[in-house]
């Protein structure tokens, strides 16, 4: 009896998800011949108020419900999953994750061969049936989905390693100092035109009893890492960058990919030998010097409430904290990360910081999608998830979710940008990183980068040592890539040698 | 009496093999969702092995990563033998200390009161534990920070978590004063359970107070020391949770124990072979400590015994 209890009490229901806040859908209860299984992800999930400030969402939970009108044998739930790649491993690979979830792309990549997304490029590149049924042929959308994204070369950037698109870039972010005016104007200082100004104010503000700067250990490892290794690389790309990606080269402008960066490991860079390389965690650790005592705290945004700190360094999203927040006694604004320049470093390239934000929401769709058939070209469940997506992308639905308060910037073409979030945007304009770190090798290598990085900038090991553990995970980190994913080196040897003359007139190379 | 009505089997036979039904429900179970498993693990710790893919075997290449190569085992390894031995240190003192102190009071409602109020902490779970360390005692605005603070010690004032220097020590702190109810009431029932005559005859033997704490109660709890000294290895070894909670192993490796680690393996790094090769070696590890605490740690029974 108490095994058939457990049984009963263990045994999955139907839409048996934890669902967060208000119900989206109609009552079309019993009778739906679809139910999807939607994750929206925080930004968007109805019934939540994000910060606590102001009213529960509601954008999202009208756009499905006027998507189940139109489709009565379709039920959409809103759900919440744990944030976690545990979760998502163990219910994709028993082919009961949701049918639509919002993951970062490059965490899909790592198992693209598995079979658990469904690539989305023929949808893509087919009409919005919803655009078409408006019968203008100038909207964008009419001819092609694709059209409708506002950031092309970002959206299409996605593409995987295997040239094929498993998301959708529903919104767009971007990082940015967060400061306080009054701080400023108290210390007497303005927003710094280069990395240098930078760290002389944050060494005023120290002096005046301020936390300078508020960062968190992820921060460092991600966003930091990429800006100053761009910085510090920019100006080699030209001998050092060896493939152009067909697809994804208007976007990532000199990107360097994972089989060159393994092909150029070989090569000293990324090594002891590489003056760049050594050079780079050094800027990481002069920046620390005016953050946050405990990289790990998880409370930042009250230190900079309260004026306890004068900067905060976090993405589009915290605008609405600010924005939102009745009590805030103090004036803000945001600036970008200043550039190097020849005083900070002889490798400086002299130009304008890149950018390391670019897709905010991005919305996979699962093998769950076409559980009917288990094909996705015959799936009808699969076309009835895709039309979802395609109607929230119709402009008017779009602005509905994703300008019910400023936090992410628009992706879709017609629909503004919140003013208050139009820095962020203009911050966008600018070019892409040369590389990200951490979505360029496997999983253990980020954690391994990152608990390194956390020791040494803690003073707990020195450069010496952080640079051969540093440079040990590079090595592993690339033998794995290489053993799952054989390079075509000859190629790559071959425009390493056409390179070589550019190369010849640079400073500071590993020896070859 | 006819023979026909008798039945087959008599009341006897007929009860045991009641009992054999029952117990062959309760091994399957035991067997499908213990064994096998453990069983699965221990073959698939042979293979690389990733969730939604092919595994392919081995042989012993994963446990030569992990006893050989991996720079995290030792560190790993050490860092849990100090957890576990502070862990024990404290389990088999404090609570001892605390059952004997309650054991001394004369009046039967205080030792009731007292029993039932360091008991009242167990309902707490164990992650709400952790969670109150984390974020109200070792926060950056926590209590400990803002005592120091209050105290004028702002130079001493750290991310307890995150400093490399003081992260394994404040994990082994978690806890504190370590009155764990159950070992309270476990070392109580020992206690209670001396018989009259001992004490008395220790009394006339000018036996009292502390001597008579160290030679007489602890020699006749020794049976209780042992449960709770194999309980607390069997939980050092094996428990990552708390860690998982508090400092996912950090800073860098300096809080990563064997268990976190195969859980970072087995669902952060998808490497599940690994991590069964993990899994199997603290298996050992257990099995080892266990049946030298056996053989070598002598029980009130057998103490009895020799006596």
């Amino acid at each position: 009896m108490i095994v058939a209890g457990s049984a009963w009490l263990l045994w999955p229901r139907a839409g048996g998800e934890f669902v967060t806040g208000m119900p989206a859908h109609r009552d079309n209860g019993a009778e739906a011949r679809f139910v999807i299984k939607f994750v929206p992800g925080q930004q968007y999930m109805p019934g939540t108020t994000p910060y606590g400030l102001g009213e529960p969402l509601t954008g999202m939970a009208e756009v499905v419900r006027d998507f189940e009108a139109r489709f009565p044998d379709t039920r959409v739930e809103l759900i919440t999953v744990p944030a976690v790649r545990e979760y998502l491993v163990t219910q994709l690979s028993s082919g009961n994750a949701p049918d639509i979830l919002m993951v970062n792309v490059e965490d899909v990549w790592v198992d693209m061969q598995k079979g658990w997304y469904v690539p989305l490029d023929p949808y893509l590149e087919a009409p919005n049936p919803f655009v078409r049924e408006q019968g203008d042929p100038s909207l964008p959308g009419y001819d092609q989905w694709w059209d409708m994204f506002k950031y092309q070369a970002v959206s299409r950037g996605k593409a995987a390693p295997d040239n094929l698109n498993y998301c959708i870039s529903f919104d767009m972010v971007e990082t940015g100092i967060f400061y306080n005016k009054d701080i400023f104007r108290e210390v007497g200082i303005e927003p710094p035109a280069t990395w240098d100004d930078w760290l002389a104010s944050m060494a005023k503000l120290k002096a005046a009893g301020y936390i300078p700067l508020l960062m968190n250990r992820d921060s460092f490892n991600d966003w930091t890492v990429d800006l100053v290794f761009d910085q510090l690389y920019y100006d080699i790309l030209p001998g050092i960058d060896l493939v152009q990606d067909p697809v994804r080269e208007a976007y990532l402008e000199g990107y360097l990919d994972w089989d060159e960066l393994c092909f150029l490991f070989e090569r000293g860079y990324f090594t002891e030998k590489d003056p760049r390389y050594t050079e780079l965690w050094t800027h990481l650790y002069d920046l620390r010097q005016y953050c946050n005592q405990n990289l790990m705290g998880t409370d930042l945004a009250r230190e900079f409430v309260t004026q306890k700190a004068a900067m905060l360094w976090m993405s589009t999203q915290f605008t609405y904290r600010l924005t939102g927040d009745r009590h805030l006694a103090f004036d803000w604004g945001v600036f970008y990360v200043p550039r190097f320049t020849a005083a900070t470093s002889r490798f400086a390239s002299n130009t304008d910081m890149c950018v390391i934000g670019g897709a905010g929401t991005q919305y996979e769709v699962s093998n769950s999608a076409c559980s009917d058939t288990g094909d996705p070209a015959t799936s009808e469940r699969l076309k009835r998830v895709i039309a979802l997506l395609q109607f929230l992308m119709v402009p008017e639905n779009y602005a509905r979710v994703v300008n019910e308060y400023p936090s992410m910037l628009p992706n879709v073409l017609g629909v503004p940008v919140l003013p208050v979030v139009q820095p962020f945007a203009d911050i966008l304009e600018r070019r892409y990183t040369t590389t990200k770190w951490v979505y360029t090798f496997d999983l253990k290598f980020n954690d391994i980068q990152a608990r390194m990085l956390e020791l040494y900038l803690n003073d707990g090991i020195g450069h010496e040592e952080f640079m051969r553990l540093q440079v040990d995970n590079v090595r592993t980190a690339t033998r794995n890539l290489v053993s799952r994913k054989p390079i075509d080196m000859s190629r790559l040897e071959a425009r390493w040698k056409e390179l070589a003359p550019l190369r010849a007139g640079m400073e500071g190379l590993p020896h070859e | 009496m006819s023979n026909r009505s008798r039945p087959l089997f008599g009341y006897r036979a007929r009860f045991t093999l009641t009992c054999y039904a029952l117990l062959a429900v309760q091994m399957t179970l035991l067997v499908v969702f213990v064994y096998v498993p453990v069983f699965w693990a221990f073959s698939k710790s042979f293979f690389k092995f990733e969730v939604g893919s092919e595994s392919r075997f081995v042989g012993f290449a994963n446990y030569a990563e992990l006893l050989f190569r991996d720079p995290t085992t030792l560190p790993s390894l050490l860092h849990m033998l100090f957890l576990t031995a502070f862990a024990v240190c404290v389990r088999l003192s404090v609570p001892l200390v605390v059952a004997k102190l309650i054991h001394s009071l004369s009046r039967e409602k205080s030792r009731y009161l007292f029993r039932l109020l360091f008991l009242v902490p167990v309902v707490v779970p164990g992650v709400a534990v952790q969670l109150i360390w984390y974020g109200m005692i070792y926060n950056d605005r926590g209590m400990l920070n803002e005592l120091l603070r209050m105290a004028g010690l702002e130079e001493f004032v750290r991310g307890w978590l995150s400093d490399p220097s003081t992260a394994l020590v404040a994990v082994a702190f978690v806890g504190f004063p370590w009155v764990g109810g159950f070992e309270v009431l476990i070392y109580y029932a020992g206690l209670s359970s001396i018989p009259e005559s001992v004490t008395e005859a220790a009394l006339l033997e000018g036996c009292t107070g502390i001597q008579k704490f160290f030679r007489i109660d602890i020699p006749m709890v020794m049976s209780q020391l042992k449960l709770i000294l194999i309980l607390t290895i069997i939980a050092g070894v094996q428990s990552f949770e708390g860690l998982f909670i508090l400092t996912k192993g950090g800073p860098g490796f300096r809080t990563m124990v064997p268990g976190l680690w195969m859980y970072f393996n087995a669902f952060s790094f998808q490497r599940m072979g690994y991590a069964c090769a993990i899994g199997v070696c603290l298996f050992f590890i257990i099995l080892g400590l266990t049946v030298l605490n056996m053989r070598y740690f002598r029980s009130t029974t057998e103490l009895e015994g020799r006596g």
